[in-house]
This record gives C-alpha cells, structure tokens and sequence, in this order.
C-alpha cells in the first residue's frame, strides 16, 4: 500500500475513516487515546483496521482522543515510514471498545519485547476534586510508590506495566516524588499542581536510570444541558394565529429563564 | 393543521443533504514539542495551559455575521438556552469556554416570526471559514471542519458538549422540517470548529 500522506509528515493525520461512518453527534462511539511509551522505539505509524491513522508517533507523543465506532478494532503499530503489510505489525491487537468509554492504549515496554497496555480512562470527577492515576510504564524500573515528599504515599507499589486505579485528591499544590518502597527519591515532583475537576493520568517512562513523567489530562469537567437549544422563532407559516401563540409563550420563556440570564454590556 | 406533523419550507429545503467533515492533519501532543519552561521543571504542571475566554461577541466574515454573545444556561425543561431575539447568539456559560480543551457552544436563531435570524445563513459555511470570538481575555480563532443536520432524536447532547483534548467550538440552529407537534425543528444544524494555534 502507498503512502498516502508523505507530504504531512510532521504530523499525525487522522484518517477520515473513523468518521465515516455516520454521524457524529452520535452516541455509539469510544474514545481511544494512543501513546508512544516504549523508550527505544522508533516513531511509529499506526493503522486501526488497516487504515494509517496516525503516522510518526514519536516516544512520548500522544494522539489525544480519537472518535472511534463502538466495536472491535484492529490496532497495528509499524515503524513510521515502512510499508503496510497486513499481519507484519512489530505490534498488533484485536481492541474491543464500548461506546461511551475511554481507552488509553500505550506501545510499552523495549523494542524487542513490545506490548500494548490497555487502560480505561475515567470521563468523571467529584465537582471540585482533583482525579489521578499513576501508570509504571518504565520496563527495567522497580517497583515504585507516589508520595508526599516527606509523607505518605498516594500510590504504593506500581510496578511495570500496572495502571493504578484513580484516586480522588483536593484540588491543591503537592510535593510529590517517585520513590523506592524503602524511601529512596526515584524522581522529584515539588510544586504538582492539581487542579478541580480534572482527572489526569500520570505516567512514568523511559529508562529507569532516565525516568521521567509523561503526564496527560484525561477529562476535564463541565455542564452539559438535557437537550438540543430550540434555534428558530419562526414557522412555515406565519399566520396571524400561529404568531400571537409564538408571542405568548415566547413571553412565558422569557420569565421563566430571568435567572438564569446575564446580558452583557447593558 | 391535522395530519401535518412535519412541514417543508426553505429552511428545511437549504438544509437538506447538508453536511462535510474535512480531513485533516492532527498535530501530535508531545511534550518534547512544548517550549514551555514549566514542562521541564514539572510536566504535570505544563498541562493546563490552555486558557478559554469569555464570550462577548461572535464574528463569521463568510457568512457577514457580526453578533453579541449573551451568557446563557439551561431552560426550565433543561434545554440548552437560547436568546429571546434573533440578533444575539447565546453560549451555554456552565460548558467550556472557548479557547479551553473541550467543545464550547454557541447557539442562535435561523429565523424569526418575519425572517432571517443571526444564523440563516449558517449552511453556507464551508470547510476552513474563520469564527472570530472576542471577550475581555482576548481573541480566540477556530476554522470550520465537519457540519451535519441531525435529528433531534439521534444527536447524543452529551458529545455535542462534551470533552475533547483539544479546543473546539460548536455552533448550532434549527434545521430540517418544522415538526407542529413537537413546535420546533426536527432537525439541529451542527458546525464543527478547531481552535487555530498561534
């Protein structure tokens, strides 16, 4: 197959595929975030069900949230720029996603033993609370904990290729650090903001003697209304009746949404 | 009126077959990308960055809209609000601002009791068109890249508001056949923008 996109090369392209198939205000969709942990790896292309989707993924890149159809996908990571040959991925996997879930999808662990570690994402948070989790994703690091420096530790024990389970934590500034279960600072991370409504993902890549975070927010919070706004004052026809019922609801309306309204530069 | 439940005229004719999502490249989010000085001392903090801002007023050179932004939440039934006149656009203030990560919404009237409303003409929009909002913290711009008209009944409100990784935002109008029974459109025209980066 040819490449279609040789002249994007810089970026990712996001193949019109995934959207093709119908609409997209629709309900039947996943969202799938793919991320490029695997620290001797080179930049990857990745094709979901045979098609490029995103090309020169390099090592610490993500794709961010794609829209994908609920379902089965193939996912298949070549090396960036080699041709597509179906069933010669370096790495390949069969990826059930349900509508409405999130899915983060990292390429781990070292060239030559690659894997995909598949972790759901949350899309909720506690209104004015901070959400995270922490992922081990450096191959030859042991196993670690997430504290408070000089306090207790938030995660205890992650080891490659875990996924903690979120904890919810006050929004706030935190001087965290990775340590070693014997107290040992791995990584320091003074001055961590949390901030509200936001649920993030912290991993920590690399090699274990060049540790390093890559961190990602996996949702933010905010209001969604129960439905559609009604957009048109206007009817086919606009008979004298028809408008004097328009007006009286119209002022109905008005009333009853007083409160809620803020005009500005009145 | 018995039996006409769903009734064609030209704002269900020019909306008919409507709709395009463009292709296009996505830009990779790597850190080593981010100048920002933060992100070496601690990535975590280099995350929130992106800043939305307070709409005042809404700007479509393609379309010669030039509108102010009311600042609106939900009806008594929990629809999205929407202005009282069909001049101003509303932005539904407990959703994202725009410029932030997330899909920020914007809605007006296409027609009036008499007429054309601020977005009659919000189909005729094509891929790559400029929105130009303004509020008190600055500009923010963001080019067109997909519109559909979608049922009322298959448009899923919590995508359509929902989070995303990137900024985005959203403009809706009525579209489709006027449904007497339900009093309103069968249909929502929805316009898909991106920010553009500086």
């Amino acid at each position: 197959m040819k490449k279609m996109f040789g002249s994007l090369s810089v970026a990712m392209v996001l193949v019109l595929s995934l959207f093709a198939a119908g609409v997209l205000a629709d309900s039947h969709t996943a969202k799938l975030r793919v991320v490029h942990a695997s620290p001797d790896a080179p930049a990857v292309d990745v094709y979901v069900n045979g098609d490029l989707t995103l090309e020169e993924v390099p090592f610490k890149a993500d794709s961010g949230y794609l829209d994908v159809p609920a379902g089965t996908h193939t996912v298949e990571v070549f090396a960036a720029g080699s041709e597509y040959s179906e069933g010669e991925a370096v790495l390949q996997a069969d990826l059930s996603v349900e509508a409405g879930q999130a899915y983060t999808v990292a390429a781990a662990n070292t060239l030559e033993s690659l894997e995909f570690v598949v972790a759901e994402d949350s899309m909720s948070v506690t209104e004015g609370k901070a959400k995270v989790r922490v992922g081990h994703l450096s191959p030859d690091a042991p196993a670690v904990d997430v504290g408070i420096i000089g306090g207790d530790a938030v995660f205890s024990g992650a080891e490659f290729p875990a996924v903690t389970d979120y904890t919810e934590l006050d929004a706030g500034t935190y001087d965290l650090e990775i340590r070693l279960s014997d107290g040992t600072q791995v990584l320091p991370l003074e001055g961590t903001e949390f901030a509200a409504d936001t649920v993030y993902s912290v991993f920590a890549v690399n090699t274990a003697d060049s540790l390093e975070v890559l961190a990602l927010v996996d949702y933010e919070a905010a209001a969604s209304p129960d439905g559609m706004p009604t957009t048109g004052l206007g009817t086919p026809e606009q008979s004298q009746m028809n408008w004097s019922l328009a007006a009286g609801s119209f002022v109905l309306a008005a009333g009853g949404g007083l409160f809620l309204r803020r005009r500005f530069q009145h | 009126m018995a039996g006409c439940q769903a009734e064609a005229d030209e704002v269900s004719l020019r909306t008919k077959e409507i709709g395009f999502v463009e292709e296009q490249p996505q830009k990779p989010q790597s850190p080593t990308m981010n100048k920002n000085a933060a992100a070496a001392e601690n990535p975590i903090n280099a995350l929130k960055q992106v800043k939305g801002i307070k709409p005042k007023t809404i700007s479509i050179p393609a379309i010669g809209v030039e509108a102010e932004v009311l600042h609106l939440g939900v009806t008594e039934n929990g629809e999205m609000d929407v202005p009282d006149t069909i001049e101003d656009v509303s932005w539904f203030e407990p959703g994202y601002e725009p410029g932030e990560n997330g899909r920020a919404v914007l809605a007006g009237h296409v027609d009036g009791a008499e007429g054309p409303a601020v977005f009659w003409d919000l189909n005729d929009l094509k891929a790559g068109d400029e929105i130009i909002i303004e509020g008190d913290e600055g500009t923010r711009s963001f080019k067109v890249y997909a519109m559909e008209s979608v049922g009322l009944d298959l448009a899923d409100v919590d995508a359509v508001f929902g989070y995303r990784s990137t900024p985005e935002l959203i403009l809706i109008t009525c579209s489709g056949d006027f449904d007497h029974k339900r009093g309103t459109r069968e249909e929502r025209l929805i316009v898909y923008t991106k920010l553009v980066e500086k």
